[in-house]
Order: structure tokens, then sequence, then C-alpha cells
């Protein structure tokens, strides 16, 4: 335990993990803010929720992975950001395994609006899983180094919230 | 661990207000998703009639009247381990009218599109594809290949 917390608190592994995760959700909602109602489409092909929730979904979705993928990327608000990337990963994670468990040939939505490509299956649900792994790290890590936590928050430092916790 | 939750739990909530702000705003302002504007019909030219679905039975009706042609929009290696005896693959996927087999089709002959079957979307993408292109009368079956199959009707 003691060598999994020395990893996550490594600066650079959370640096890592930060960018790589910031990068993704940041690509992959640059496509789907162009086009909601295709984006709508393509969530509506899971047959999970109805058509005017699919669109209020397609219409609020991309700027939160964008937002969480940007405030990632630059260090600030990097729990928040981080928590929500891990509740969009289990959502989507979930998706796809009904569609699997359904038997549904669509493809994912994540990153192009292309039908025929990047089609759901065991290899998405595991790169989801490499993503919630990142989160994890993301959201657990306790350097602060190469962010810009302090600037916006200076409660959010390790030694301010260890103070509070013991209070 | 608290403050912690509590942290998470207060950031991810202005993110989240943002992100609603922002879609919401976006939508409005670029009129998109949500606020697309729906036009007035009275001003658009008649557009072609939609695909429809049609069960089995009515594509074998089409098939043993030899009135539909069957396209496959599947895969060119899924066509070639089997396919409904006369269709001709027009996979989803190169879809482009210009090279495609069916561009010397007359735009009025009945087209009846087919997938795998009830869980693909092959057939209702190329459909409508084909509807976009000016065809004006597909129909999408919906069982396709499988439920072909299951009922031991004609293939090659």
């Amino acid at each position: 335990m003691k060598a999994l917390r020395k990893v996550i608190d490594n600066a650079f592994v959370a640096l890592s993990a930060r960018m790589l995760l910031g990068f993704i959700f940041v690509v992959a909602s640059t496509d789907t803010i162009a086009d909601p109602t295709a984006f709508a489409t393509s969530i509506s092909y899971y047959k999970i929720v109805g058509a005017p929730l699919t669109l209020i979904i397609a219409t609020v979705l991309p700027w939160l992975e964008l937002l969480c993928g940007l405030f990632l990327l630059f260090g600030m608000l990097t729990k928040g950001s981080s928590g929500l990337i891990l509740l969009m990963l289990v959502v989507f994670t979930g998706g796809v395994l009904s569609g699997i468990a359904r038997g549904l040939d669509i493809s994912c939505g994540c990153f192009t609006r292309d039908p025929t490509v990047d089609k759901i299956g065991w290899l998405k649900v595991s790169e989801n899983l490499l993503l919630i792994v990142l989160g994890f790290v993301c959201l657990f890590t306790n350097s602060t180094r190469f962010t810009l936590v302090h600037g916006v928050d200076p409660d959010s430092s390790p030694a301010r919230r260890s103070a509070s916790d013991a209070s | 661990m608290r403050s912690l939750f509590v942290m998470i739990v207060r950031e991810a909530a202005l993110i989240a207000f943002a992100a609603v702000l922002l879609g919401f705003g976006y939508g409005f302002v670029m009129k998109k998703g949500l606020f697309a504007p729906t036009q007035p019909t009275s001003n658009l030219p008649v557009a072609p009639p939609a695909p429809t679905f049609i069960d089995y039975e009515e594509a074998l009706r089409c098939f043993r009247e030899g009135s539909a042609l069957f396209v496959d929009a599947r895969h060119e290696y899924d066509y070639k381990l089997g396919h409904i005896r006369g269709a001709i693959n027009v996979p989803l996927k190169d879809f482009d009218l210009a090279t495609s087999p069916l561009a010397p089709t007359p735009k009025n002959q009945l087209i009846v599109t087919y997938c795998d079957g009830a869980e693909c979307n092959s057939s209702i993408e190329l459909a409508q594809k084909l509807a976009a292109a000016g065809f004006t009368n597909v129909k999408m079956f919906f069982g396709g290949w499988n439920e072909w199959q299951q009922h031991h009707l004609p293939t090659e």
C-alpha cells in the first residue's frame, strides 16, 4: 500500500496521468461540441435513454468533458474534474457493457460521429478501465507540483488538508 | 478524507454548473442541438419519402415478386460469406453513390437494405443515405441476414 501511495504521489506520475487524461477528454469533446445532434443520435443507438434526454445529454456532456479535460491539463480544480471524469468513465463503461450484453453492433460515439468506426467491444472496455486507473491517480494523488491548485484554492494543499482532517 | 470528499463535490458542482451554462448557451447562440431551428415546411422542397421498416414477410414478398433490389450494407467480408440471393453489396463504410453499383439504378427503384439483424444500424444508415441521394422507394429489412437465414430462405 505504501509503495502504491509513493507511486501515486510521484509528481511526474501525477503530471503524466493528468496530461494524458486531460488531453483525451479535450480531444473527445471537440467533435461532439461541433455537432450535438449527431452526438444525440450516437447516444440513442445505445437504446438506454429516451429521445428528449439524449439531446439534453448531448448538449451538456461534451462541455463537461472539455472543461474537465482543460482543468486537468492546466492543473486547476483537479479533484473535482478527475472525480467527474471517473463518474463519466464508469457510466460510459456501463453503457458499453450493456451494449455488448445486448449484442448491439454500434459505434461507441466517443471520438467521432462516423457510425462505421470505433465499434463498442471489449477493447473499448479495456481502454475505459485504463482511463479509470488514470482518473484514480489524478483523484488520490497528494502531489500538487506542476499544478495551479495553490493559485486558485490555497486550502487545497495536502498540508492544509491534513491539518483540516486532524481538526 | 472528508475534506477531500467535500472538495471533490464542491469543485465538481462548479464544473458541472459551468458545463450546463456553456452547453445551453452555445446551443442557443449557435442554434444547435436542442435549439436547432425547425424550418417552416411550406418553403421547403418536397422531401422524398423517408425509408420505412419492413418485416421478413414483406421482404420475402418483395423477393418473390422480384420487384426489389436487395442491398447488403455489411462489410464485403460478411457479404462474401453469404447473402440474400441476388443482393448487391454496398458497405456503409465506403458508400459513395457515384462509384457504387447503385449509380445506374433508377431513383424510383424499390430498394431493400439489410445488415446482420435487429442489433445493427448499417442498413438504417445506408437507407438514410440512399434517401438523401434521391432514392424515393427505400425500405429497411429490420430482421436482416439473421432472420433470413432462420427462415431458410434463398441465399448464395
